[in-house]
C-alpha cells in the first residue's frame, strides 16, 4: 500500500487559566493525550493510536490542535480525547479539555473547516461585544481575514491594521 | 541529496501554516528568525524570507502576542498614538523577563478576534495555494481529466483556469529556444536532408551504409568512423549460424587502403626493411608479388624487428601488366585498421623519404553529384521535375559528400612522393569500399547478387563519360577474352561448396553490371546447386589450380575509371522511375548500353589456417568496389540472404578463428597500448559506478590487475625469477653468472636480431665478451633492469614484445602437445624432427627472448567460460595428483586474501572527517603534513591494487603465465576457449617440469573469482 489512510481530528482546547495556553506544545499536547489513550484503552490502544499519531497543527493563541492518527484506530483516539483533563508542562499542571470540532480525512479539509469555524466565530464574537472599541477591532480582523486581502497583503508586505492593534498588547 | 530532498519537501511545504505557540523559550527572538517550539518545522526557517506572505505576518504578529502580564493589562488604557513610536522588539523583550512570572488573567475579545483572524488567513493561504509540485491538471481526479488538458487551458474547469495559465507560461520561459526552426516537411526535403547528414558527420565520417546501418544497429563513435557495433535484435547465435552455416555480410570500409607506387625492386628493398621473413612470407614472396594472391603480415619500424610492431596489414600487388621486368612500375595496396594507419603512413612516409605532397591531387575533392545534372537532361523530356529546375541556376546546392575521412584531416594532402625514387604514397581512404562476406555459402550470394557485366562495342550516348572506359576495353580483343575468362571463372564459383576450398588469399578481378537491375522482388537464401556442377571438370582444375594471375586483373587499380564510375552512377531514383516504366510491371529491367559496369576486385579471405579442428572454418570472400556504389552492392547481397553483423560479430569471428583482433590482441604496437587504457578506463568507470559494498573486491581475490594487462611487469618479474632459479640451480657458478648476465643482452634490438639468424654462434661470441668483466657488467644490468622497471609504467612498448618467429612458434607448439597417453592429440615431438626440451635446446631461447609473449589459445578441459583479463596460471603437482584420481575435479581454490587497504581507506575517511570538522571549527588553520599524507593515498580506491603492484607472478597460490584478451563460451567448439598472451620464459619453464602426459595444461582463473580450472594450452601456428 503506497500511502497509509488517515483521520485528522481537529480539536479545541479549552481552558480556563489562561496561563494553560503557555503550555500548549507539540510534545505536552501529544504526551498527554497519549497519556489520555493509555488510561481509557491500555497497552494496546496506546499502540494502535500510536502509529503514525502525530500533532499536525496546534494555534497557542486560539487553541486549535489537528491531530492524526491510521484511519483504523481513529475512533480509539476520538473516544480517549475527552479523558484528557490537564497539560502538563515543566511541572506545571494546567486544567483543560479537548473539544472536537471536526474529523476531517485530510489536512486540507480540516484546513477548510477551521476558515468556516473560525469565520463563525468571529461572527459570534461581533454579535456578544460589549463595547464599541472592541466592536470595531472585530470588525477590522473580520475584514482582514479575506483571500482578497491576503493577496494585497502579499504585494505591500506590511499590515498597518494587524500591527497597530499588536502594539497596543505590547505596551 | 538529503539537501534536495529538504528543498523539495520546504517549497511543498512553503503555504503550510506552522504551529504556533506561545514563545515562552529563552532563544534570543528576533523579527527576522522565527522560531517554532519543539524544533519541529525547521525546515520553513529558510524559506521565510522568500515568501513575504500572510503567514510570515502573521508569526511576526505572534511573536508579540505574550506580553508580560503588566503591560498586557495596561494595553487597554494606553493610547495607540502613544506606543506606535516605541513599538519594536526591545521593548517587548524587556518585558519578557518576568513572563513566566506573571500571566494574564482573562482574554480580551480583540486578541481573541485577532487571533481568529490570523489563523483564517493562515488557513486560507495552505487552502487555496496547491502545494505539491505536479501540474494543476494533475490534482483534478481522473474522472474529471480531459484529453490534451495540459496543451488546451479552456478544457480544463474554470476555477483552475488561471493557475494553469500561469503554469503554461512559466512552461514557456523554462523550454529553450526552439532549435527546428523549419516544419518537418522542409527538414525531411531531400536537400535540406543531405545538408543536415553532412553536418553530422563532420566529426565522425560515416559509411555510405551508415544510414541502413543506424536503424538497425547500436551505432559507436570509433576510430573517427561511426560503426555498427552490434544488431539492435537478439541475433547472437543467429549471427553464429550465418558464419558457420550461410553468409555473414560485414561493412569494412573503414579499413584504411594506402597505394605504394613505384619501381618494384625499390619498393621491395625499402619495405623489407620493415619486415622479417621469420614472421611468414613478406612483400617479396613470389605468389603475392605476382598479384595473384593477397598477403598478410605484421609491419614494424625500419629495422627494429622484433620491437616497435607498428601493426598487422594485408596487401595486395596489382598484377603485372607486361613481362616480368622488376623495374617495372608496380602498384601496392596495403589494408590497415584505421587505429594503426597514421603510425605506418607516417612510417611509410619516413622510410621511402616521401615528404612533398603532390599537387595535382585536390586536397578534399569534395565529388559532386554531376550525374545528377546530367540526369536531368535525360528526365526533363520525360519526366516532370520541379526542383531540378529550381536548382539549376544556383550551384550551392549541398551534394551528398561520398567522400570523406575521419583519420585525415581536412586540406591536407593525400598523396606524397619521393624525388629521388618517385615512389608516391596516396592515401586511398574512403576511395574503395570493402565488404567481407564470411561463411561457406559467401560465394552463393556473390554469384547470384552480381552479374558479369556483357561486352559492348558501341556507345550510348556520345555526350556522355558512361562506360567510355569499358567500350575502350572492350575493343580489345585481348581485353574481351580476359573477361570471359573471369566470367568464367565467377560462374564456376557456384560449383563450391565453401570458399575454404580455393587456396588463400586467391585475388579475382570482375567487371559486373548494375547490381539493382536484377534484384529479387523477395529476399530470399542463396543455395548452392552443386548437382548441376557434380562432375564438371572444370571446377576440379579451378580446385586444383586456383585461379590463374591473368584473371586476378581488375580495372579497380585505375583511379580514373574508377572515378568514372563512381560519376556516373544512376541514381536510385531514375532507375527506379525506369522499372515503373516498363511494360509488363516487374519484368526484368534491360537498360542495355545504359546500364553501369563496375570494375570489382573478390579476395578469398582464408578462415582458420592454424590449428587442426575446423579447418577453413569462417573462410569467405572481401570485396572491393569503388566508392558511391556501397548500398548498391548492399541491398543485391541482404537480399540474397546475408545476415549483417557489426563490430561484435567481427570480434567473435576473430574469436571463433583463434586469430588476434585488431586492436586487441596487439599490446605491443601503440594502438594496441592505447585501446587497453581506453579499456581499463571504461571498466574502472563501470566499477566505481556500483556502490563499494556491491564492488568485487579483487584485493580479496587475489587479481592484481583486474582491468588491464600489466605485460611489462609480467615479463619483468618472470626475467627475474629466472634469474634466481638459474642462479639456484647451477652448480658453476661463473657460467650461470654469464647466463644471467646475458639475458639483459636482447634488450639492444640489433643484438637480439643478430642472435636469432646464428644463436650457436651468437652465444659463443657473447661469452667470449662476457667473460671479461664479469662483476660489472653485472652491476650495470642490475642497474639497468632496475630502471627499466621504474620506467614501464610510462613506456610500456620498452618493456616487451609479441613474439612471432615462425620457426620458434612452431618448435613451442610442439612442445606444448602431451607426448604420450591416451587421445588423438598425442604425436611425439621426435617423429617430426623437432628437438626435446633440453637445457640445451632452451638456454639460447631464454637468452634472445628474455621478454617475449607468445600468442595461445586455451581450451578449457571441463566446465568453466573464462573472461576477459583471466589469468593464466602454472598449476602444481598436487593439481595434477587431484586431477587423474578425480575424474570430476574442476580445479583448486585461491585461498582469500586479506585486505590491507581496506583498514587504509577506512581510516582515510576518518582522517578526512576529522580535518573537515576540524576546519569547521578553526577555519585555514590547516597542517601540511596530514594533507600530503592524504594526497598519496587519494587513488586508493576500495578493492583494488594501488598502483605499484608487488610481484605479479607469485601473487597468488599458483604462479602467474599470462593473460587472457579474450574468452568466452566458444558456440564452435562447445566449451569455454580463451585467447590470450603467456610469457615465454615462463612457458618454459612449466613445460620442462611438467610431466609428458600433462604438457600444456595449465589453470584459468576470471578475474572475480577463486577457483581455478583446468585449461589446456595451444600454440596454432
Amino acid at each position: 500500500r503506497g500511502a497509509w489512510p488517515c483521520r485528522y481530528l481537529l480539536c479545541e482546547i479549552l481552558c480556563e487559566d489562561p496561563r494553560c495556553r503557555q503550555c500548549i506544545d507539540e510534545r505536552a499536547v501529544g504526551a498527554s493525550v497519549k497519556d489520555a489513550i493509555a488510561r481509557a484503552h491500555g497497552d494496546y490502544g496506546l499502540a494502535c493510536c500510536s502509529v503514525s499519531f502525530t500533532v499536525k497543527y496546534l494555534n497557542a493563541y486560539t487553541g486549535i490542535v489537528l491531530l492524526r492518527c491510521r484511519k483504523d484506530f481513529y475512533r480509539l483516539l476520538w473516544s480517549a480525547l475527552p479523558f484528557v483533563t490537564y497539560l502538563e508542562n515543566r511541572s506545571h499542571r494546567y486544567s483543560c479539555c479537548f473539544n472536537t470540532i471536526h474529523v476531517g480525512g485530510t489536512i486540507r479539509a480540516c484546513q477548510k473547516f477551521l476558515v468556516h469555524y473560525n469565520r463563525n466565530q468571529l461572527l459570534l464574537l461581533l454579535q456578544n461585544c460589549s463595547n464599541e472599541e472592541e466592536r470595531q477591532t472585530i470588525q477590522e480582523s473580520v475584514l482582514s481575514c479575506s483571500l482578497k486581502e491576503l493577496e494585497e497583503e502579499q504585494s505591500q508586505s506590511v499590515d498597518e491594521d494587524d500591527s497597530a492593534e499588536v502594539d497596543r498588547t505590547e505596551a | 541529496m538529503s539537501n534536495a530532498r529538504e528543498k523539495k519537501r520546504a517549497k511543498k511545504m512553503r503555504n503550510q501554516p506552522a504551529s504556533v505557540t506561545l514563545s515562552s523559550d529563552s532563544r534570543p527572538c528576533h523579527s527576522g528568525t522565527q522560531h517554532h517550539n519543539g524544533g519541529s518545522r525547521s525546515f520553513q526557517t529558510p524559506k521565510q524570507d522568500l515568501h513575504p506572505g500572510s503567514s510570515q505576518e502573521y508569526q511576526q504578529q505572534r511573536h508579540q502576542y505574550p506580553s508580560p502580564g503588566p503591560s498586557y493589562r495596561k494595553e487597554q488604557y494606553i493610547s495607540e498614538g502613544q506606543n506606535r513610536g516605541e513599538r519594536g522588539r526591545g521593548s517587548w523583550r524587556g518585558g519578557r523577563q518576568n513572563f513566566s512570572q506573571e500571566m494574564p488573567k482573562y482574554l480580551t475579545a480583540s486578541t481573541f478576534a485577532q487571533a481568529r483572524a490570523a489563523e483564517i488567513n493562515a488557513m486560507l493561504k495552505a487552502v487555496k495555494q496547491k502545494s505539491s509540485n505536479s501540474l494543476v491538471f494533475q490534482t483534478l481526479p481522473r474522472h474529471m481529466r480531459r484529453r490534451a488538458m495540459s496543451h488546451n487551458i479552456k478544457r480544463l474547469p474554470r476555477r483552475l483556469r488561471e493557475i494553469a495559465r500561469k503554469e503554461a507560461e512559466k512552461a514557456v520561459h523554462q523550454k529553450k529556444e526552439h532549435s527546428k526552426s523549419k516544419c518537418r516537411k522542409a527538414r525531411r526535403r531531400h536537400i535540406n536532408l543531405v545538408m543536415e547528414f553532412n553536418r553530422r558527420q563532420k566529426k565522425n565520417i560515416w559509411l555510405e551504409t551508415h544510414v541502413w546501418h543506424a536503424k538497425r544497429f547500436h551505432m559507436v563513435k570509433k576510430w573517427g568512423y561511426c560503426l555498427g557495433d552490434r544488431p539492435t535484435t537478439k541475433c547472437y547465435r543467429a549471427c553464429y549460424r550465418a558464419m558457420t552455416k550461410h553468409c555473414l555480410l560485414q561493412d569494412l570500409s573503414y579499413y584504411c587502403c594506402l597505394e605504394l607506387y613505384g619501381k618494384e625492386e625499390e619498393l621491395l628493398k625499402v619495405l623489407a626493411q620493415m619486415c622479417s621473413i621469420d614472421t611468414g612470407p613478406t612483400f617479396a614472396a613470389m605468389p603475392y608479388l605476382s598479384g595473384r594472391f593477397q598477403g598478410s603480415l605484421v609491419l614494424y619500424r625500419e629495422n627494429c624487428y622484433p620491437e616497435d610492431m607498428l601493426g598487422p596489414i594485408t596487401f595486395i600487388w596489382k598484377p603485372r601488366d607486361g613481362s616480368g621486368v622488376t623495374s617495372e612500375m608496380r602498384q601496392l595496396w596495403i589494408w590497415t585498421h584505421p587505429s594503426l594507419k597514421q603510425n605506418i603512413l607516417t612510417e611509410l612516409k619516413a622510410v621511402f623519404q616521401c615528404s612533398e605532397p603532390l599537387e595535382t591531387c585536390s586536397p578534399e575533392p569534395i565529388v559532386t553529384l554531376l550525374q545528377e545534372e546530367k540526369q536531368t537532361d535525360v528526365a526533363v523530356s520525360v519526366g516532370k521535375k520541379r526542383k531540378r529546375e529550381d536548382n539549376e541556376g544556383e550551384k550551392a546546392v549541398p551534394v551528398k559528400k561520398i567522400i570523406g575521412d575521419g583519420t585525415r584531416i581536412p586540406l591536407q594532402s593525400y598523396c606524397w612522393t619521393s624525388q629521388t625514387t618517385g615512389i608516391v604514397i596516396s592515401d586511398l581512404t574512403m576511395e574503395i569500399l570493402r565488404y567481407r562476406l564470411i561463411g561457406p555459402l559467401s560465394h552463393c550470394v556473390l554469384t547470384e547478387a552480381l552479374k558479369t557485366a556483357s561486352v559492348q562495342t558501341e556507345m550510348a550516348n556520345a555526350d556522355t563519360k558512361l562506360n567510355n572506359w569499358w567500350v575502350e576495353s572492350c575493343k580489345n580483343s585481348e581485353q574481351v577474352s580476359l573477361h570471359q575468362h573471369q566470367e568464367a571463372i565467377f560462374e564456376l564459383l557456384k560449383g563450391i561448396d565453401s570458399p575454404s576450398e580455393i587456396p588463400a588469399g586467391t585475388v579475382l578481378g570482375l567487371t559486373v553490371g548494375d547490381p539493382r537491375v536484377n534484384l529479387p522482388k523477395k529476399r530470399s537464401k542463396a543455395m548452392p546447386n552443386p548437382e548441376k556442377y557434380q562432375d564438371n571438370e572444370k571446377v576440379r582444375q579451378l580446385l586444383l589450380e586456383g585461379v590463374p594471375v591473368e584473371c586476378a586483373h581488375s580495372f579497380i587499380w585505375d583511379q580514373t575509371i574508377c572515378k568514372n564510375v563512381t560519376e556516373n552512377k544512376i541514381s536510385e531514383q531514375e532507375l527506379n522511375r525506369m522499372k515503373g516504366e516498363l511494360l509488363v510491371p516487374g519484368s526484368q529491367l534491360d537498360l542495355g548500353p545504359h546500364e553501369s559496369r563496375i570494375p570489382i576486385l573478390l579476395v578469398q579471405q582464408p578462415g582458420k589456417v592454424a590449428g587442426e579442428d575446423r579447418p577453413g572454418w569462417g573462410s569467405g570472400w572481401d570485396i572491393y568496389l569503388p566508392k558511391g556504389w556501397g548500398m548498391a552492392f548492399w541491398i543485391p547481397f541482404i537480399y540474397q540472404g546475408a545476415r549483417v553483423g557489426g563490430l561484435q560479430e567481427g570480434l567473435k569471428h576473430s574469436e571463433y578463428k583463434r586469430t588476434p583482433h585488431i586492436p586487441n590482441d596487439y599490446p605491443d604496437c601503440p594502438a594496441g597500448i592505447q585501446f587497453a587504457r581506453e579499456l581499463e578506463n571504461n571498466l574502472l568507470e563501470k566499477f566505481k559506478r556500483r556502490p563499494p559494498a556491491k564492488r568485487a573486491n579483487y584485493v580479496k581475490l587475489g587479481t592484481l590487475a583486474p582491468f588491464l594487462c600489466p605485460w611489462g611487469q609480467l615479463s619483468w618479474d618472470w626475467e627475474v625469477r629466472h634469474k634466481a632459479h638459474e642462479e639456484s640451480t647451477s652448480t658453476s657458478s661463473p657460467d650461470s653468472k654469464i647466463c644471467a648476465t646475458e639475458r639483459q643482452v636482447p634488450c639492444d634490438p640489433k643484438l637480439g636480431l643478430i642472435m636469432e639468424d646464428s644463436p650457436e654462434t651468437g652465444i659463443l661470441e657473447e661469452k667470449v665478451e662476457a667473460t671479461g668483466s664479469e662483476e660489472n657488467i653485472m652491476m650495470e644490468k642490475m642497474t639497468k633492469t632496475q630502471n627499466l622497471c621504474k620506467e614501464e609504467g610510462a613506456a610500456t612498448n620498452s618493456g616487451f614484445f609479441v613474439l612471432r618467429s615462425r620457426k620458434l612458434l612452431k618448435q613451442l607448439s610442439a612442445w606444448c602437445l602431451p607426448t604420450s597417453g591416451r587421445g588423438q592429440r598425442v604425436r611425439p615431438a621426435a617423429k617430426r624432427g623437432e628437438k626435446e626440451i633440453t637445457e640445451d635446446a632452451l638456454l639460447p631461447i631464454f637468452k634472445c627472448y628474455p621478454r617475449a609473449l607468445v600468442w595461445v589459445s586455451l581450451s578449457l578441459l571441463r566446465k568453466g567460460s573464462p573472461e576477459l583479463h583471466a589469468m593464466i596460471c602454472i598449476p602444481t603437482q598436487e593439481d595434477f595428483l587431484q586431477l587423474s584420481k578425480d575424474q570430476l575435479f574442476c580445479g583448486p581454490q585461491e585461498p582469500k586474501h586479506s585486505d590491507t587497504f581496506k583498514h587504509k581507506i577506512l581510516k582515510l575517511k576518518e582522517r578526512k572527517k576529522k580535518k573537515n570538522s576540524r576546519k569547521a571549527l578553526e577555519s585555514g588553520a590547516s597542517d601540511t603534513l596530514k594533507e600530503k599524507a592524504v594526497e598519496e593515498h587519494k587513488e586508493l580506491i576500495l578493492g583494488l591494487w594501488p598502483d605499484p603492484l608487488p610481484d605479479v607472478t607469485a601473487h597468488c597460490s599458483r604462479i602467474l603465465l599470462g593473460f587472457v584478451t579474450q574468452g568466452d563460451f566458444s558456440l564452435a567448439a562447445g566449451c569455454g576457449e580463451a585467447l590470450g598472451f603467456v610469457n615465454l620464459t615462463g612457458l618454459l619453464h612449466m613445460l620442462s617440469s611438467q610431466p609428458a602426459d600433462k604438457k600444456g595444461l595449465v589453470l584459468l582463473r576470471t578475474p572475480a573469482s577463486l577457483q581455478y580450472r583446468f585449461a589446456r594450452l595451444n600454440i596454432e601456428v
